[in-house]
């Protein structure tokens, strides 16, 4: 080849094939070059894959036969040297070999794939075979041949032979795992076997048994590592998929209970009465019927028993891992419908979440203080695992959950009033929210104390970090006024800074150091609860917790927000896990204000201008989970801020009788109304200013009585009519920032006055007014408010005539009386534009008064 | 657009009409169904169920299954009374029937077992909704009840012990018969219309369980059906008109029919039976006493298309998306195997009585179905993985497996340096002794010329 043949660019096809030949020319071993090192392979695979050397897939525009022609030469040669390292006798370069055939299966092409994959079964095949090779080069091979057959399982038509290859690897892989000592290769084999079920379920049949107790034993010998065992528990999970009808599946569940329970039989003694397991056995074997053979088959039985006095820390291990498998059948698929035995599985998780490992006085001396120390290391192990059962069935059986919903919720909350421990609080939280979306309302009458409950405790320590605990059983009374105290000196200092600058005097005054904070991760969680609650039920308790809920949300998210937004730092040596940082925790608080802020209840949010303020904050933090959240936020809550369509549920709120109530409170504004805007369709009108002025009314009621509720009477009269001023404005701000001095000056100024026609002008000038203008009413309910609104709407109505004079001139001159809703939806749109309009344009705008 | 089915019955054996609603197709026909007001119901779209009416005579009713593709009867149940309205809640897991007593029954489809049986209304159950997040229940009676159930506190025995009634809320508002009643969207938000035969239609709020509104109709309405965006409802009524009631405008009355109707609908025809909405939320089917079947485009009111279903009175309109079975598309596919099966394999009949005392230990339970997707995940190759974590073994020289590799290695490379050294070595005593011959050969021949000279 030329020295100057050039390609055209990075994108250019004749690049692969040369790439890939100097890969192989200079970076592989072959027969006299040893491997230069492990770290050349990865240089290798890493430069396949990313220019995808293997996939010899041609695009449109480069059909040269010569460039094709040469690729395939490549390619042709990669797999010769490749297969000559496999079948090497040097272990480094047969496993070199052996690694890049896996890569290979998954890279190459189709056609490539299929002609070949019966060459290359067999090299890969001689390595798990005896004699043994290094164990590196049996893992290898594990993994190279799982690839092979996950990339023949997407090719149905040569399924019937990728079956029969797989019956004949069966026996070997088992043998695999039965006699080798590597947990490395156990992994490679158990996968292996995963595969073949996935994909292959018929060449499992044969070997059934055999499987089952090959897992088994390892399972039960409790003489692996963690990942280990969830690799095993894994697949025996999946293996009744292999058969694929309801009774294995059945038979394998009852089968891993019983194993749990007699475990668990033997486990607690001493801690739990003897009665409980009894009951637990008669669920799994109903009277009359037999046991079915124990798990793993009867030889492992037999020799579990002989071995009785097994270590208790491996039983332990086994029965987690045979938890979590019960939880891997439960939420996987299977192809057939299947009876699940949701009693014997409540019942299980119900025992376990009961023993906390105190002992009873009748059965003292049968125990010693070193095992109930042992129970009691393992016994929040074995709690997370039952968690884990219950929230699995949650999942697993969806609405038919129904009849047996209330003994878990039972379960749960007795569990609750008892778990202290932080992983054991965020799970009950989770399953908590996950009974919550998924049984909607029917649920969350149930639940609502209870995740209030809880997470007012777990969130209390954040308004004070940590500093005023309350006592868990009167604490609801006491956090409520506890928590309303910051919300009023904000109020009184009109400055957000004050309340966290007098929190850390207190605690220094008090206790000196936090106590026992609660970690962010919990919190995290009972936010998240508190946050389906809301999303689920939140109009349910307008009328009780609703109030201090929205205070302390809005109080938690403050508080977390004030030092600024945190970096989603997600590095952390040495360890993989992810850890919840504190801006997971903004973000939760956020996330949780959002529900607040948008579940209906009887009020308008009484912080919504604190709420949108966070979130706008937040929405400057570009590039961050937490800043498209927050826009989220935003357009979310714009229909609170521009309520188009307020519902019929918010009306009634106000006059809680019927629609008639409020007529008759402001019967001239409507029957003027009604006058002047005969000629257009009642629904247009229906979304006129006439709405947002009851909307007000209402919230200003709600305000009222929202106040009456929270706030306890603290602040004198002048100081509650600070409160109640200063609201409003809030809220003006926010609708229009642009316009914030003119209205909050013509608000706070000019109300009190009878300066009603500059009030009319300033109502036209855009939404916020609408709200400023309500204000007289506030002041002076009925009898002025029915003068105001009748100005009002006389000069708004005159603006919309002339506004929709100009936009839609037929439908005026024609006088067309449109009656029908879906045309007014159009003309609603239409008339809102106009209104937009108006705002957008002053002069118009400041043209009209006149007409009044 | 997606297709649609729409689907009627009537009260004359007319069988169970089955049309394309946009193309006006009639589909397969389903036999021998003579349904009340309320009582056909799409399980999940998994297949038909219709109680029956039956003369008065007999003290068991009659509930009837149709599988999508057959159409004949494929199980008959007999539930202990005559049921009037039948509903099943959206993952087609119970099924619920309102009994002529006034008992309302649930069963579990799965397995037909009757999980439940209440003493709900004095009077005949007329309807039964489920309400949006499918925990609640809503049933209206002949005695004008409309009760709303919460289905946790049927089941929890515990709680229903304590509670002096087992229901959420119990409206009476209504003087005559509850025609029917129309769930609104959104969970404990949601808003409940009712109609009734003394001519009104009554808004609830479900979280408050307060009336919201009552409107007068000019004629008895039937039958309602609530806007997708719910600003409006639409109230069939006995004149044959479809009246347009607005649920979020004020009260205002500019036209002849009162407050809060903002206009109607109307053809000249016989009195309304049933109103149901296409997935679109535009197209409105009714359905009418003289056995047609109309489709309006609720944007432009016009008519769009009339079926003809029977001579008698429609009673039932369904709106549903047709279920793979009927799709020959799916027919074709290799998934199609399960979903024939699930499709035409219909559940056991319900019982009749309830079990006592076997207690519900079991529940039979679709686990997710299978991925429908062909393509395994990517991440399920696990060779370059595996091999990554043996090369950081390797490179960190830890562990006894990678030790044993490189002692393969050394072994090997030991191995072939003594193959060479042998070599060397046999070399060398090749050379040498070719010298020593060479050396002694030279002295002999010396030797010889010596003893020569």
């Amino acid at each position: 080849m030329a020295a100057f043949d050039h390609i055209r660019n990075m994108h250019d096809i004749a690049l692969k094939p040369r790439l890939l030949r100097t890969l192989i020319r200079e970076h592989m071993p072959d027969e006299k070059h040893p491997l230069k090192g492990p770290s050349e392979l990865s240089h290798v695979v890493s430069m396949v894959k990313t220019h995808r050397l293997l996939s010899e897939s041609l695009t449109a525009d480069s059909t040269d036969p010569k460039v094709v022609e040469s690729w395939k030469a490549a390619v042709d040669s990669w797999v010769n040297r490749v297969l000559m390292l496999a079948s090497s006798n040097t272990p480094d370069k047969c496993w070199a070999g052996i690694c890049l055939l896996g890569v290979t299966c998954q890279e190459c092409s189709s056609e490539r794939f299929l002609a070949s994959y019966s060459i290359w079964l067999p090299k890969l095949q001689s390595h798990i075979q005896p004699p043994a090779d290094s164990h590196f080069v049996k893992v290898a091979s594990c993994a190279s041949l799982s690839d092979l057959f996950t990339r023949l399982g997407r090719f149905p038509r040569v399924k019937k032979d990728a079956t029969s290859q797989a019956v004949k690897l069966v026996q070997p892989v088992l043998k695999l795992l039965n006699e080798d000592s590597s947990e490395a290769v156990w992994e490679g084999a158990v996968c292996l076997l995963c595969t073949f079920i996935t994909f292959f379920p018929s060449s499992i049949h044969r070997c059934y048994d055999s499987a089952e107790a090959a897992v088994v034993s390892k399972i039960l010998s409790g003489k692996c590592s963690v990942k280990m065992f969830q690799e095993l528990g894994h697949c025996l999970a999946l293996l009744p998929k292999s058969r694929g009808d309801e009774d294995s599946w059945s038979l394998m569940m009852q089968k891993i209970l019983l194993s749990i329970n007699v475990h668990l039989n033997d486990a607690f003694q001493g801690v739990e009465e003897e009665s409980k397991n009894n009951e637990a056995m008669r669920l799994l074997i109903p009277p009359g019927k037999d046991p079915p053979p124990p798990l793993g088959g009867h030889t492992i039985g037999e020799a579990l028993d002989q071995r009785t006095k097994r270590p208790e820390r491996l039983q332990m291990s086994s029965v987690s891992t045979l938890m979590r498998c019960c939880c891997t059948m439960l939420t996987s698929s299977y192809p057939v419908q299947v009876r699940v035995p949701i009693r014997p599985l409540v019942a299980l998780a119900g025992r376990v979440l009961m023993v906390d490992g105190s002992v009873t006085q009748a059965l003292f001396p049968f125990m010693t203080a070193m095992q109930q120390e042992f129970i009691c290391s393992e016994l929040p192990i074995l709690h997370l695992y039952s968690l884990e059962l219950l929230s699995a069935v949650i999942k697993g059986v969806r609405s038919q959950l129904l009849p047996h919903a209330a003994e878990i919720v039972r379960l749960l909350t007795e569990y609750f009033k008892r778990c202290v421990l932080p992983d054991l609080r965020i799970k009950v939280y989770s399953i908590m929210r996950i009974l919550l979306m998924s049984m909607g309302l029917g649920i969350a009458v149930y639940l609502a104390k209870e995740v209030i409950d809880n997470a007012s405790v777990d969130l209390d320590s954040i308004a004070y970090d940590g500093g005023g605990t309350s006592s868990s059983s009167a604490y609801l009374k006491a956090s409520n006024d506890v928590l309303l105290q910051p919300c009023q000196k904000k109020r009184k200092h009109a400055s957000t800074a004050s309340s966290l600058e007098e929190q850390p005097d207190r605690v220094d005054l008090e206790v000196g150091l936090p106590k026992n904070p609660t970690p962010v991760s919990v919190k995290i969680a009972a936010l998240e609860a508190l946050e389906a609650l809301l999303t689920v039920g939140g109009a349910l308790g307008a009328e009780s917790w609703r109030p201090s809920i929205d205070c302390l949300l809005i109080t938690v998210a403050t508080n977390a927000c004030k030092g600024g937004w945190a970096k989603e730092e997600k590095h952390n040596f040495l360890s993989s896990e992810p850890v919840l940082t504190w801006a997971d925790f903004q973000l939760a608080t956020l996330r949780a204000l959002l529900a607040s802020l948008l579940s209906p209840a009887r009020f308008r949010p009484p912080h919504l201008a604190q709420g949108l303020e966070l979130f706008r904050r937040g929405m400057r933090e570009t590039g961050t989970k937490l800043g498209e959240f927050c826009a989220h936020a935003l357009l979310a809550l714009e229909v609170l801020i521009h309520p188009r369509a307020l519902s019929l549920i918010d009306f009634s709120s106000a006059s809680n009788t019927s629609f008639d109530g409020i007529n008759n409170r402001f019967p001239d504004a409507y029957s003027y109304g009604h006058k002047r805007n005969t000629p257009f369709s009642t629904g247009t009108l229906g979304k006129g200013p006439d709405d947002s002025n009851l909307g007000d009314d209402d919230l200003y009621e709600s305000w009222l009585a929202n106040d009456d509720e929270i706030e306890i009477p603290v602040t004198d009269d002048a100081g509650k009519d600070k409160s109640c001023t200063e609201k409003p404005s809030e809220t003006c701000r926010d609708s229009s920032p642009e316009k914030i001095p003119l209205v909050a000056d013509s608000f706070s100024t000019r109300v009190p006055e009878e300066n009603r026609p500059e009030l009319v002008s300033d109502r036209v000038e855009g939404k916020g007014g609408e709200i400023m203008v309500e204000a007289p009413q506030f002041q002076e309910p009925i009898k002025q408010g029915d003068s105001t609104s009748r100005v009002i709407s006389d000069g708004v109505v005159s603006d919309h005539v002339e506004g929709e004079l100009a936009t839609k001139p037929d439908d005026f001159a024609t006088g067309i009386v449109s009656t029908a809703m879906a045309t007014s939806n159009l003309e609603r749109s239409k008339q809102l534009d106009v209104d937009s309009d108006m705002e957008s344009l002053p002069d118009i705008v400041d043209g009209d008064p006149d007409s009044d | 657009m997606e297709a649609e089915l729409v689907i009627a019955s009537s009260a004359t054996d007319a069988g169970i009409g089955c049309w394309d609603l946009h193309s006006g197709a009639e589909h397969l026909r389903y036999r021998s169904c003579s349904s009340p007001p309320h009582g056909l119901v799409s399980v999940a779209g998994l297949f038909l169920a219709s109680s029956q009416l039956r003369d008065p005579s007999s003290s068991s009713g009659s509930v009837l299954y149709w599988s999508w593709n057959k159409p004949h009867v494929e199980v008959k149940c007999f539930p202990a009374e005559p049921i009037n309205p039948l509903a099943s809640n959206s993952d087609g897991t119970y099924i619920v029937g309102g009994g002529v007593s006034g008992e309302i029954y649930l069963w579990e489809v799965a397995t037909g077992r009757l999980l439940k049986k209440w003493h709900a209304h004095y009077r005949a159950v007329t309807c039964l909704v489920f309400a949006d997040d499918q925990s609640l229940l809503i049933s209206g009676a002949e005695d004008g009840s409309v009760r709303v159930w919460s289905l946790l506190m049927i089941f929890d025995d515990m709680r229903r012990e304590q509670a002096r009634h087992i229901y959420e809320y119990s409206f009476s508002e209504h003087t005559l018969r509850v025609t029917d009643i129309a769930s609104g969207y959104g969970g404990c938000n949601a808003i409940i219309v009712s109609a009734s035969e003394d001519r009104t239609c009554k808004v609830w709020s479900l979280s408050k369980g307060k009336l919201l509104r009552s409107i007068v109709f000019p004629s008895i309405i039937d039958a309602i059906a609530l806007d997708p965006g719910e600003h409006v409802f639409y109230a069939g009524g006995k004149d044959g008109k479809i009246y347009i009631a607005s649920l979020n405008s004020q009260g205002t009355s500019n036209n002849s029919y009162g407050m809060h109707i903002i206009g109607s609908l109307a053809d000249h025809s016989k009195a309304v039976t049933c109103l149901a909405f296409a997935a679109d939320g535009v197209l409105l089917v009714s359905s009418y006493e003289d056995g047609m079947v109309r489709v309006w485009d609720t944007k432009t009111h016009n008519i769009i298309r009339v079926l003809k279903h029977a001579k008698g009175p429609v009673n039932n309109i369904l709106v549903v998306r047709p279920p793979l079975c009927l799709n020959p598309q799916m027919l074709l596919n290799s998934q199609s195997s399960s979903v024939r099966r699930h499709g035409s394999s219909l559940p056991p009949p319900l019982e009749k009585y309830t079990n006592s005392t076997d207690e519900i230990a079991e529940v039979k339970a679709y686990l997710s179905t299978q991925p429908t997707s062909n393509e395994p995940l990517h991440a399920s190759y696990i060779s370059i993985h595996t091999m990554n974590n043996q090369i950081k073994e390797l490179q960190q020289h830890g562990s006894s497996a990678a030790a044993g590799m490189e002692m393969e290695r050394l072994k090997h490379d030991c191995k072939r340096s003594m193959q060479m050294a042998e070599r060397w070595k046999t070399m060398y005593e090749n050379v040498h002794q070719f010298c020593v011959n060479e050396l002694l050969d030279g002295d002999q021949a010396e030797g010889c010329n010596g003893n020569s000279t």
